[in-house]
């Protein structure tokens, strides 16, 4: 049954009989969703935790300002909704969330989608806009250094003072990347140096075509019947999917697409401004009143760029599974590893690819010859590191490598290394202990494989056990005397969540920590410099000092925080 | 099987009074995991101070002793004479006649078969031991179990990386799929793995993180630990 409202709730506040009926009744239909949207056994998408939450929510108030953060965290929290809704959930103006919602679609922050809610016997089916916040792309914002980075070492300085337009502004059409190229300049590049640049950056993957601006998502049913048809002859199960995996698998353009590197020209004249365009590039952004959800979307004529975070990710996640092998193992087989990796990368069609290759040793060692620490290495030394590394060897001398098991041994030592740090040496080797057994072990058992006294042992357990670091079990045997025993166990499934949002607690304590170290010495950071000496100036010093290691320090959790969530 | 001693039949059994007997039965119905002397009273149902006196009484006719149980070293633990405590109660090999773990012992254990494993290159628990055996550091035999046991421990310590021979490479004096173990590091790297990136920040590996938050009585504004990591 469809739900109509008897009057406009926003057309009088005294009507409180009417008004608070009908937010519970909205509330329990989002609730009902929400609880249809849960992944039944599955699905890749992990909903944010706690405070993977409230550091996606600073980030977009540091960047976007406290409303803009508001609706995010609306969005964030109770899962998509229509505009309407956050208009009531918010209790602030319609137009306020229209332009909160626009900036966070414009940096790509909230996909928007629509979706048909069937009528009840005497009413039509329904189709309603949602907004759905994207909590990845949110996080990838604190990355934007990093991506700058990997373009400087790549491509030239046109295509990062290009790139850098497109982290600015989360989207723009060529039109406005030449816009952009032209303002503030006398001598302005031509539209072709503009494309040719843009060109470049596509070419090499780190920008793409935007996704659909509203795709429609057909009911479930429908969709896991499609699913279901298509995967009958095939040997792995189609998983069931999340709502954000879906919108966001029907929102993305198909792959020979979103790379596709022809431009259109503008159907618009130069000069003309319509109700549906983005402000122009430097302009403020201003309140404009849209009638309708669609003109949240893009206009059709143009296509929208946006750098492609999945490029990146690839190589994040290949480089860190190289440190890990070269502080692991050696250099050697940090250098085939990178060989295999760099071959392989343009097959990969998910960050999170299982393995890499089968490649032949010869594919392999062209790779290593290409690189410096590669041209010293022998095709012996080549295959000691493939053996060293555990590569898979096939009958033509072809090697593939687990990635997924480096992944996973670089997770484990994180956590080890928190353990260690957190509750002593005795406590990390029965972490180590439960963590390679990945079973129940019994208390006596682990005091005796760890060398750690009984009493101590037990004390340790319940330690990490209260810090939810372990996963405890009481077995009864009853007999002439009934004798409890406990079992313990590393439970990864549970663990990893919870260290995930630790780190995301951390990252939000060092930026909140730098904020602090900065307002705390506002007035001398606005001194100019030749008032700053004596101990001014050792101040100032310490300030720098203090802000490089907080800032630095979010760098590299950041790296921690895409290992246990991107990789 | 409990191991127990030959009761001597030249000697004729000492005069037992009926509470001392049936203490003495029940201790022995224990074997070699005894009992502990709250379980006794609550067993036997005897006024407290009767138990006690049975008890001193039987320990002075030897027929049976006190031994420590390594899980609660404060409780009077019993065992019959002719028995010999299980490992279940004296923790086994690593413990000594206290209760405790020969801590000093297992460290010299430790660093004995690291030194070998770093000779070897290679290693398996069964070259380790004979390694040992060979150098004669060792005033008591250690089986190849055990020393199986400290090589586990070195694992544990991540001072050693346990893999399973594929028979080439350097492992190929190893048949394949045997359990094989090499050093982690060089002798000269720091002891201490590496630290991971969250248990090198403050809030990494402070103990009270779940209560922290902004204007909380745990703040990262206000937190200790972070004033002392920012102290330059």
């Amino acid at each position: 049954m469809s739900f109509r409202p008897s009057c406009d709730p926003l057309a009088s506040s005294s009507s409180s009989n009417t008004w608070s009926p009908l937010v519970q009744r909205l509330e329990q239909e989002q609730e009902q969703r929400q609880r249809q949207q849960q992944p039944r056994g599955g699905g890749t998408m992990v909903p944010p935790s706690q405070y993977g939450i409230k550091y996606a929510v600073h980030i977009i108030s540091s960047h976007f300002g406290d409303l803009v953060a508001k609706v995010c965290e609306c969005l964030l929290r109770r899962g998509p909704l229509t505009h309407r809704n956050i208009v009531r959930f918010m209790e602030i103006s319609a137009s306020q969330v229209k332009n909160c919602l626009l900036v966070l679609i414009q940096q790509n922050c909230v996909q928007a989608f629509s979706v048909e809610h069937p009528g009840g016997d005497e009413d039509e089916s329904r189709r309603s806009t949602e907004y759905m916040a994207v909590f990845d792309n949110i996080i990838h914002r604190m990355r934007f250094p990093k991506f700058v980075a990997v373009v400087s070492q790549e491509l030239d300085k046109e295509c990062v003072e290009l790139f850098q337009g497109l982290l600015q502004h989360g989207r723009l059409t060529l039109e406005k990347m030449i816009d952009r190229a032209k303002s503030g300049q006398e001598d302005c590049p031509a539209q072709d140096a503009t494309r040719e640049t843009l060109s470049k950056l596509i070419n090499a993957r780190f920008v793409e075509r935007c996704p659909d601006p509203e795709p429609h998502l057909s009911p479930p049913s429908e969709e896991e019947g499609r699913a279901r048809k298509r995967t009958k002859f095939s040997k792995v199960a189609a998983e069931p999917q999340t709502i954000e995996e879906r919108v966001l698998a029907a929102a993305a353009p198909m792959e020979a697409k979103r790379f596709l590197t022809i431009f259109h020209t503008t159907t618009e004249e130069d000069g003309q401004k319509t109700e549906c365009s983005f402000p122009g590039v430097g302009e403020k952004r201003k309140c404009d009143a849209l009638e309708s959800d669609k003109e949240l979307g893009s206009d059709g004529s143009q296509v929208l760029w946006r750098v492609n975070v999945q490029e990146f990710m690839h190589r994040f996640r290949h480089k860190a599974c190289v440190e890990n092998v070269r502080e692991r193992l050696d250099g050697g087989a940090a250098v085939a590893l990178n060989a295999m990796l760099e071959t392989s990368r343009s097959m990969e069609k998910k960050v999170k690819t299982d393995n890499a290759g089968p490649l032949t040793i010869n594919t392999i060692y062209e790779e290593v010859m290409k690189g410096e620490a590669g041209r010293a290495m022998t095709l012996d030394h080549l295959r000691a590191s493939l053996v060293m590394l555990g590569c898979e060897r096939g009958t033509d001398e072809s090697y593939q490598i687990d990635l997924k098991n480096i992944i996973e041994l670089a997770q484990n030592e994180e956590v080890e290394s928190v353990v260690l740090k957190r509750y002593g040496r005795e406590a990390y080797r029965i972490f180590r202990l439960l963590s390679k057994a990945n079973r129940l072990i019994e208390t006596d058992k682990i005091s005796s494989t760890a060398f750690v006294d009984k009493t101590e042992t037990s004390k340790i357990l319940f330690r990490l056990w209260k810090d939810e670091f372990l996963h405890m079990e009481k077995v009864v045997v009853t007999g002439p005397r009934q004798t409890q025993f406990l079992l313990w166990k590393v439970n990864k499934s549970t663990l990893w969540p919870h260290v995930l949002d630790e780190m995301y607690h951390a990252a939000l304590n060092l930026n909140l920590r730098v904020a602090y170290e900065l307002e705390k010495e506002n007035e001398l950071l606005n001194l100019p410099i030749e008032k700053r000496s004596g101990p001014l100036e050792k101040r100032y010093n310490r300030l720098r000092t203090v802000r490089l290691l907080l800032e630095s320090s979010l760098m590299k959790l950041d790296d921690a925080i895409m290992l246990f969530h991107d990789f | 099987m409990s191991k127990r001693k030959r009761p001597d039949l030249k000697v004729p059994a000492p005069y037992m009074t009926e509470q001392e007997k049936i203490l003495y039965n029940l201790i022995q119905s224990k074997q070699d995991l005894g009992i502990w002397s709250w379980d006794i009273k609550r067993e036997t149902s005897l006024p407290d101070n009767v138990v006690d006196k049975s008890l001193k009484s039987l320990r002075s006719k030897l027929l049976i002793k006190e031994v420590v149980n390594v899980q609660f070293k404060g409780r009077k633990h019993y065992l019959a004479s002719e028995f010999e405590p299980s490992s279940e109660i004296t923790g086994g090999k690593w413990y000594n006649d206290q209760g405790f773990l020969e801590t000093e012992f297992i460290n010299f254990l430790k660093d004995q078969c690291l030194k070998h494993i770093r000779n070897l290159k290679i290693a398996t628990v069964d070259t380790v031991a004979n390694a040992v055996r060979r150098s004669r550091v060792l005033k008591i035999d250690c089986s190849s179990q055990e020393i199986g046991d400290i090589v586990r421990a070195l694992v544990l310590d991540n001072d050693v990386i346990e893999m399973r021979s594929n028979g080439l490479g350097e492992f190929a004096s190893v048949p394949t799929g045997r359990m094989c173990y090499k050093c982690r590091r060089s002798p000269d790297a720091m002891k201490e793995p590496r630290v991971g990136v969250m248990a090198w920040i403050p809030c990494g590996v402070c103990p009270r993180i779940a209560r922290c938050m902004p204007g909380g009585t745990i703040s990262p504004m206000t937190c200790e630990y972070y004033s002392k990591w920012l102290d330059f």
